[in-house]
């Protein structure tokens, strides 16, 4: 300890903070990903189409909703290159975070998967993958397609 | 008079309502005081600016966000600490606008006429907890199960993003970026309040670890604790008080979505267009009138946004209005004079409440070798939650 530095009681008490958190309502774009397929909501009432997805309407409050293809094809928008992570990520970093534009005009933020900041580029193609499919939680990413 | 939903000021039905206290904190890592003791600090300074007795404050509102340090509802602590009983009061948080957040309920409070004299409190404590863990809990600000639970955003991260697309879109480049960062730290050398006191070049930014590229760490503003108070009071009271009442002449509030992936776009921030178009309608003024203003640089790209949002310039002309030095004093609109977020340093909740104590100093002439030429008498608070997920402009006058 730092000589110059002022007492500090370091506290003994933790506290393990871990959610369990509701997916009910989205639960067939998570079962569907496991699946490699990616859909979102549509509104049947207003035609309102979301991402990520819900089933209550924020257009029209309707609950009458479908679901549809999202689709995987999209347009870089902007992305990082995330160096400094937060703590629960350190064992993931560092890693590249896109936004790319997929079809009806929705857009999607997930990691880049192979490709150096320099070679990302606005406008770019990019296609959303499916990982982690067997396992509880599964997420998705972009991947430059070349 | 105008009409505009979702702003505060100069209707028939709200009483007149004045800064007559401020008060501050030093900013920086403060592991000296308590979170309580850190509050107390600008809370006396606010009360003997003020010339009032505490027990005059009949309202405390509390902007913080918390998490980081041992105190969960931390106005109690904060109220008993600096002998506030019976008051009414509230934690208010609205992200990094929390203390705007803070100074609109007080305003309120004076305004509607439940009480004479109120006060805000900004104050953040972030240094109790590892720096990874701080940038975690802002990190989860965004939208939880879609930005963070897989993809471990930053709030670094979300401002880098609104980098690289006004980059693309408008050829600005990292350099541009650094000069933000070399005028916070050559005013915040000019603050003994500041967390950072030393001038840097745009070398020493350019060279810093990269935090999330193209932001690198001297892009960002730090992990900070520190607080500040305002006291409000009616213009009844305020012109019993002190001759140099600051008038809240409007207060514009929005939002935007949680979500990035949600945003039309990424070169600027809506919130802050639509909150600053709000605040000057009611205020009767344009951009033009502002003499002084502290903007939100949470990163620097942050602040070439906030010129051409708030409409001090263009859309893509933000980097030449600073390059120009017109956002210096002397210039045409002097920006961020203590040392903004980035050289002062960025305790989340206490931000907005500093940066009303600094344009009040301002409005005052109070503001010493920082002191800006006050034409108009007029000056702006911008102050952003998150990426634009909350803005708060608060427009101040030295005429009622």
């Amino acid at each position: 300890m730092d000589a110059s530095e002022p007492p500090t009681l370091h506290s003994r008490r933790t506290l393990d903070l871990r959610f369990n958190i509701p997916i009910s309502k989205t639960n067939r774009f998570w079962e569907s990903l496991k699946e490699g397929k990616f859909i979102t909501t549509k509104c049947k009432d207003c035609g309102e189409v979301t991402f990520p997805p819900q089933v209550d309407c924020p257009s029209c409050m309707s609950s009458n909703s479908e679901w549809i293809d999202l689709g995987t094809e999209a347009e870089l928008v902007t992305f990082t290159y995330v160096v400094i992570t937060p703590t629960s990520f350190v064992d993931s970093g560092p890693y590249h975070v896109a936004v790319g534009k997929l079809g009806q005009g929705l857009k999607v933020l997930a990691w880049v998967e192979g490709a150096t900041t320099e070679e990302l580029k606005p406008g770019m193609k990019l296609r959303l993958e499916a990982r982690n499919g067997s396992a509880a939680s599964p997420y998705y990413v972009f991947v430059p397609v070349k | 008079m105008d009409t505009v939903k979702g702003t505060l000021g100069l209707s028939e039905t709200l009483r007149g309502v004045a800064i007559v206290g401020i008060g501050h904190s030093k900013f920086g890592r403060r592991n000296d005081v308590s979170v309580a003791e850190l509050a107390f600090e600008s809370i006396r300074g606010a009360v003997e600016d003020a010339g009032i007795d505490k027990k005059q404050v009949e309202n405390v509102t509390l902007g913080s966000v918390g998490g980081w340090c041992e105190e969960t509802v931390p106005a109690t602590i904060v109220n008993e600490y600096s002998g506030f009983q019976h008051v009414g009061s509230m934690r208010v948080e609205a992200a990094c606008a929390s203390g705007s957040a803070a100074v609109k309920n007080a305003y309120l409070s004076v305004a509607s006429g439940e009480s004479d004299i109120a006060m805000a409190v900004g104050l953040e404590k972030m240094t109790e907890v590892n720096t990874l863990t701080a940038i975690e809990l802002m990190g989860r600000g965004g939208s939880y199960l879609w930005e963070f639970e897989n993809f471990g955003m930053t709030f670094a991260s979300y401002y880098a993003m609104f980098a690289v697309a006004h980059m693309n879109r408008f050829g600005t480049t990292e350099e541009d970026l650094a000069r933000v960062a070399v005028k916070a730290h050559h005013y915040g050398a000019m603050n003994p309040l500041a967390q950072f006191q030393k001038e840097i070049t745009i070398e020493k930014v350019l060279s810093s670890q990269v935090v999330s590229w193209p932001l690198k760490l001297y892009d960002a503003s730090p992990v900070s604790d520190g607080s500040a108070a305002v006291v409000l009071a009616s213009e009844e009271t305020a012109k019993k008080l002190t001759d140099t009442p600051i008038w809240i002449k409007s207060i514009g509030a929005s939002s935007d979505s949680a979500d990035m992936s949600r945003r039309d776009g990424y070169v600027g921030l809506s919130a802050t267009v639509d909150a600053s178009r709000k605040a000057y309608s009611v205020a009767k003024i344009g951009p033009e009138m502002v003499d002084v203003a502290n903007c939100h640089d949470c990163f620097t790209i942050a602040e070439i946004m906030a010129y051409e949002d708030l409409g001090f310039c263009a859309k893509g002309e933000g980097t030449k209005l600073l390059k120009d030095g017109q956002t210096m004093i002397g210039g045409k609109i002097p920006v961020n004079v203590d040392g903004g977020l980035k050289a002062k340093g960025h305790p989340i909740g206490a931000t907005g409440v500093s940066m009303m104590v600094e344009i009040s100093k301002q409005l005052r002439g109070e503001a010493g070798k920082r002191q800006v030429p006050i034409k108009n008498g007029i000056g702006l608070v911008h102050n952003v939650g998150g990426t634009g997920h909350y803005c708060y402009v608060t427009v101040l006058s030295r005429s009622r």
